[in-house]
């Protein structure tokens, strides 16, 4: 269960970005999360609760926004959509892919009050 | 009110990381993480790559673990240097445990450095500690559906021990579509076909690990 560590993260944010303000609640937290990354959703929200009991981010909506997996060719500029993480270029059958997106993992904005 | 963020949630792991990198790079040592599912065999295998690469190169071993030191007490006998990290309930290392430990090593005199992961084959994938490369441990006891299962590690990894080859006859694992799978999603990983009990294989990995330590060591060296 390493989303708690992941959700320690995001509340560092949180923290670093409303520490100086007079933020008296937050009330949404938008999370950018890649395909490829061990993030699983579900269980970032189950934590997230648990972070956010006591603190000034309480009842605030969690929004995962979820980012597909791309990437693009070196040898022949392809870029396209990585199904079944299989990273041959459905143009040149090269092997030379290099991932565009879907490795994501971080605090896009916050709404507060 | 809005307001704009755009910041990464392992960004301090990743300062460390960069500054363990740094340490390591200073050093002159190469710097692996294993990583792999309990029970996979990565203690095993790094006993028995330790008295292959004992005579060739300086060696340190960092064993993590959620809660014992059994694998380091397993490593001290070897005779090499070795440190535990006990994480106290995390699923995977990060960087500012191994930073903190490495000043009980005398990191001039060691030229490679290897880190055994908690066992798990998930969390320690997204946490680096400033190494070199990654090494994913797969016993071929585990199936071979887990490369699609969890394809992260295998991205991620340089090279994939299959371990656990001598008790292939007793499990319905097929090789070749455990390879193709390992290979779509990292065409460019090395695959080595281990087993840690009879030391098939244990040669290849150890030759090809020393030629990683020696490459470094002559960059720096021109550096
Ligand atoms: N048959 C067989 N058994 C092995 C092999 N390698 C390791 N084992 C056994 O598998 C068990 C687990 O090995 P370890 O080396 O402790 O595995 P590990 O990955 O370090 O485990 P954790 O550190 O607990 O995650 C032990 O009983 C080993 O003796 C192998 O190649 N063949
Ligand atoms: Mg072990
Ligand atoms: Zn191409």
């Amino acid at each position: 269960m390493h989303e708690t560590a992941l959700m320690a993260g995001v509340f560092d944010v949180i923290e670093k970005h409303t520490a100086d303000l007079t933020v008296q609640r937050v009330t949404k937290v938008i999370l950018v999360v890649g395909e490829m990354t061990n993030a699983m959703p579900d269980a970032l929200e189950a934590v997230f609760t648990v972070f956010a009991h006591g603190t000034k981010v309480e009842g605030a909506e969690l929004q995962i926004r979820m980012i597909p997996l791309t990437a693009r060719c070196t040898e022949c500029e392809w870029e396209g959509s990585i199904e079944q993480h299989v990273f041959i270029c459905p143009h040149c059958s090269s092997l030379g892919l290099e991932i565009k997106s879907g490795r994501e993992l971080y605090v896009e904005s916050l709404e507060v009050e | 009110m809005e307001i704009k963020v755009n910041q990464g949630i392992l960004s301090s792991n990743e300062r460390t990381a960069l500054e363990n990198k740094k340490v390591f790079d200073e050093n002159g040592l190469f710097v692996i993480n294993i990583m792999g599912s309990p029970g996979a065999g990565k203690t095993t295998v790094l006993e028995k790559t330790i008295d292959i690469l004992v005579n060739s190169v300086k060696l340190g071993v960092i064993e993590g673990d959620i809660y014992t030191s059994k694998d380091a007490q397993r490593i001290e006998k070897h005779g090499v240097p070795v440190k535990q990290i006990n994480t106290g309930g995390a699923c995977h290392l990060d960087a500012g445990m191994v930073s903190k430990v490495l000043t009980d090593f005398r990191l001039s005199e060691i030229e490679l450095l290897v880190i055994e992961n908690v066992g798990n084959l998930v969390c320690p994938v997204e946490f680096n500690l400033g190494e070199d490369i990654k090494i994913a441990v797969l016993s071929i006891t585990e199936g071979d559906d887990k490369p699609m299962k969890y394809p992260l590690i295998f991205r991620e990894s340089r090279a994939v021990i299959l371990n656990k080859v001598d008790l292939i006859d007793f499990t319905d694992v097929d090789m070749n579509s455990l390879r193709t799978d390992i290979k779509r999603i990292n065409p460019k990983i090395e695959i080595f076909e281990v087993s840690a009990r009879t030391g098939q294989g244990i040669n290849e990995w150890s030759r090809w690990l020393l030629e990683k330590v020696k490459d470094k060591n002559v960059k720096n060296a021109v550096n």
